[in-house]
């Protein structure tokens, strides 16, 4: 017996979750680029695209965030430190991937310093996540060892009946659980067949790849220089990520009163490494690809455990000239002995 | 943090001496703070720039960087009085294990605005001079104007327990110029003491730094002797934002000093 959500009680969920304190955050299309939005009704939700453009990383490291508020007076600043606001936040109809992306940036934000504005984001936000019943040809979690239906992140894992009517709903951690009780009257007991999930071909042999990554010999390889030769360091696979974390922090504001601010960096960005005296180590588009490359299966791996990629296929989905990580790792496991 | 005093210490560098407001703060920078750590120095409006901390571990009341202008942060920092008001984050990043230097020679060698974190070492040492056995200092500028620091190399300089080499580039010398002239790496081959029982502290621009490495070895120094400090452009400088890693190492966080053996095994194509 498990519990079944019909589409049809999807509504009276909300309204629960809402009187719960809660604000629901869905897969939406009231923007440019489809993203992950608060939304009124199930009506709004965007629940039939594969992926929306945008992550839902943008709710948790936020494209510009307001640090700190200033003024300054004779002989005395004031300041104010300016933490998220604390409301409880529903994410529904989330995939697999993007949830693993907050689960592979955790440590990140967590080490030494932990970082509040990401954690207090963290633990005020349930992650409902629909397992994936079709995929696009980008698609290529299976190639990361995910899948579209691996837990990794999520809190509540929903899997689509075969007969269309809702999803079977299953509780991952007890923050998932605690949602499940807040509508409980709206949910059937019943024996359900769910869809069957989308196949995912695998593209590419991470393993092979992050060995021939491991090897410095080929760190200076000619094979940066052609691979990444159409890039025109626009940073779109950057921004676009679920786990790239890369930050600026500038200023904005006058003399007397501001506010510091955390914004999106890329390491696509000549000026990213440049240093003031007009050194820059990374001084070529060939030198900052290797850089995103390495950092996602190779650095991040040796500090935090895990690559640094959950296999969503954005950045060559969207890249104006076609590139991406599966391109490059299939080159490589192409090309490795 | 409020500014007590600043000097002029050649054209277009500056030390500020800053005390702090917050007791809170300053207790954790006197249970922190080792010799080698930087900050984020800011000024609200313009932003943050990352600094050694000039001051040895030895005299915690206080905190002096000291900077170029160079740019937008610095200009602003440069045009700063006493009383006015900077930001301070820090300190962070790793120290110059001086206690294993204990019972060994030193020698210590910096170029140009590459004094002040080796200031902070040199003082660190010599304010426990006993623990420590001959101190070399080679200290060279581009012109005698750009040295830093004047005052303290007079006293060094003065001191019998201090042996201080000063150079200028061919061409920055005065008429009245007593000292060496010639770049670091050549006169270092000339002054150096024997690499037994000698660590030595480098710091400076990249390409002298590359440069006096070679001297080093030439001279017989192991790699593992040698110690030197990483600036890598930073924001954070806790080891989030992704900017400072040379390879894998995060420079804000297991850095800025290094042995030259951890160097080498960087992937020199990312310094
Ligand atoms: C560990 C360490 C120790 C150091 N110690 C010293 C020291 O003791 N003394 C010293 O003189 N120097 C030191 N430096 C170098 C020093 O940090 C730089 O020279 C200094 O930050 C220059 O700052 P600026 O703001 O004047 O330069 P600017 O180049 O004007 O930079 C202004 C600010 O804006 C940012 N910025 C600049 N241009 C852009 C752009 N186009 N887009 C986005 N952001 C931009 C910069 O990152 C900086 O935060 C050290 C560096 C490191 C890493
Ligand atoms: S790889 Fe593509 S999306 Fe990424 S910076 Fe280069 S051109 Fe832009
Ligand atoms: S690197 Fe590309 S495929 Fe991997 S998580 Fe980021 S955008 Fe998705
Ligand atoms: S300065 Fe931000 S990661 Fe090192």
């Amino acid at each position: 017996m498990t519990r079944i959500l019909l589409n049809s009680r999807l509504d009276d969920c909300l309204s629960a979750w809402r009187s719960a304190g809660y604000r629901v955050i869905a897969p939406s299309r009231s923007n440019n680029l489809t993203s992950f939005d608060e939304v009124a009704s199930a009506a709004d939700m965007a629940l039939d695209l594969v992926l929306p453009e945008r992550t839902i990383k943008d709710h948790f490291f936020p494209q510009t965030e307001p640090l700190v508020r200033y003024e300054i007076k004779k002989q005395q600043i004031d300041t104010e430190e300016m933490l998220p606001p604390d409301d409880k936040r529903v994410f529904f109809g989330v995939r697999p991937c993007d949830a693993a992306g907050l689960d592979i940036d955790d440590p990140l934000f967590g080490w030494d310093y932990k970082d509040q504005y990401w954690f207090k984001r963290r633990e005020n936000s349930v992650i409902v996540t629909i397992a994936c019943t079709k995929a696009d040809p980008f698609c290529m979690c299976t190639s990361v060892n995910l899948g579209p239906d691996n837990p990794k992140g999520s809190d509540i894992m929903l899997h689509p009946l075969k007969d269309g009517r809702g999803w079977q709903m299953v509780t991952l951690t007890d923050r998932g659980k605690a949602l499940l009780e807040t509508v409980v009257p709206m949910l059937q007991e019943d024996a359900a067949e769910t869809a069957s999930l989308a196949n995912v071909p695998v593209k590419f042999d991470v393993e092979k790849a992050m060995t021939w990554l491991a090897d410095p010999a080929n760190f200076e390889s000619h094979f940066w220089k052609e691979i990444s030769q159409r890039c025109i360091g626009c940073g779109s696979c950057t921004f676009l990520c679920p786990t790239c974390h890369c930050f600026d922090i500038q200023d904005e504001g006058d003399t007397y009163s501001g506010i510091r601010r955390k914004n999106w960096d890329s390491c696509s960005f000549a000026m990213f490494t440049m240093h003031t005296s007009g050194h820059n180590p990374r001084n070529t588009q060939s030198m900052r690809w290797r850089q995103r490359i390495m950092h996602k299966f190779n650095y991040y791996r040796g500090k935090f455990g895990v690559n640094s990629c959950s296999g969503c296929g954005r950045c060559t989905r969207q890249c104006p000239v076609d590139m991406g990580i599966t391109e490059t790792l299939q080159e490589i496991t192409n090309t490795a002995k | 943090m409020r500014v007590v005093s600043k000097r002029e210490e050649a054209p277009g560098v500056r030390t500020l001496k800053l005390e702090f407001l917050n007791q809170e703060h300053h207790e954790f920078f006197r249970n922190h703070y080792q010799t080698g750590m930087f900050g984020l120095y800011g000024i609200f409006g313009e932003g943050e720039s990352t600094f050694c901390v000039a001051s040895p571990e030895t005299r915690k009341d206080y905190i002096e960087c000291t900077f170029r202008q160079s740019g937008r942060v610095t200009s602003t920092l440069a045009a700063v009085d006493a009383g006015d008001i900077v930001t301070f984050r820090g300190p962070y990043g790793n120290r110059f294990p001086i206690e294993e230097f204990e019972g060994k020679n030193l020698l210590f060698i910096a170029g140009g605005i590459a004094l002040p974190p080796t200031r902070s070492v040199i003082w660190s040492c010599l304010d426990r001079r006993d623990r420590y056995r001959d101190v070399t200092i080679v200290y060279g500028a581009r012109t005698v104007a750009d040295l830093v620091y004047k005052n303290e190399l007079d006293e060094w300089k003065q001191r019998d327990d201090v042996n201080l080499v000063l150079t200028v580039d061919p061409g920055g010398e005065t008429p009245d110029w007593q000292d060496h002239v010639g770049f670091v790496p050549s006169v270092l081959e000339k002054v150096a003491p024997s690499p037994d029982n000698t660590i030595a502290v480098l710091c400076g621009p990249p390409i002298m730094i590359k440069f006096t490495l070679n001297a080093l070895e030439k001279l017989g120094f192991s790699a593992d002797n040698v110690y030197t400090t990483l600036e890598n452009r930073m924001k954070c400088g806790i080891g989030k934002c992704g900017r400072c890693n040379v390879g894998s190492v995060y420079i804000c966080k297991e850095g800025p000093v290094f042995t030259a053996s951890e160097v080498q095994a960087m992937p020199q194509q990312d310094l």
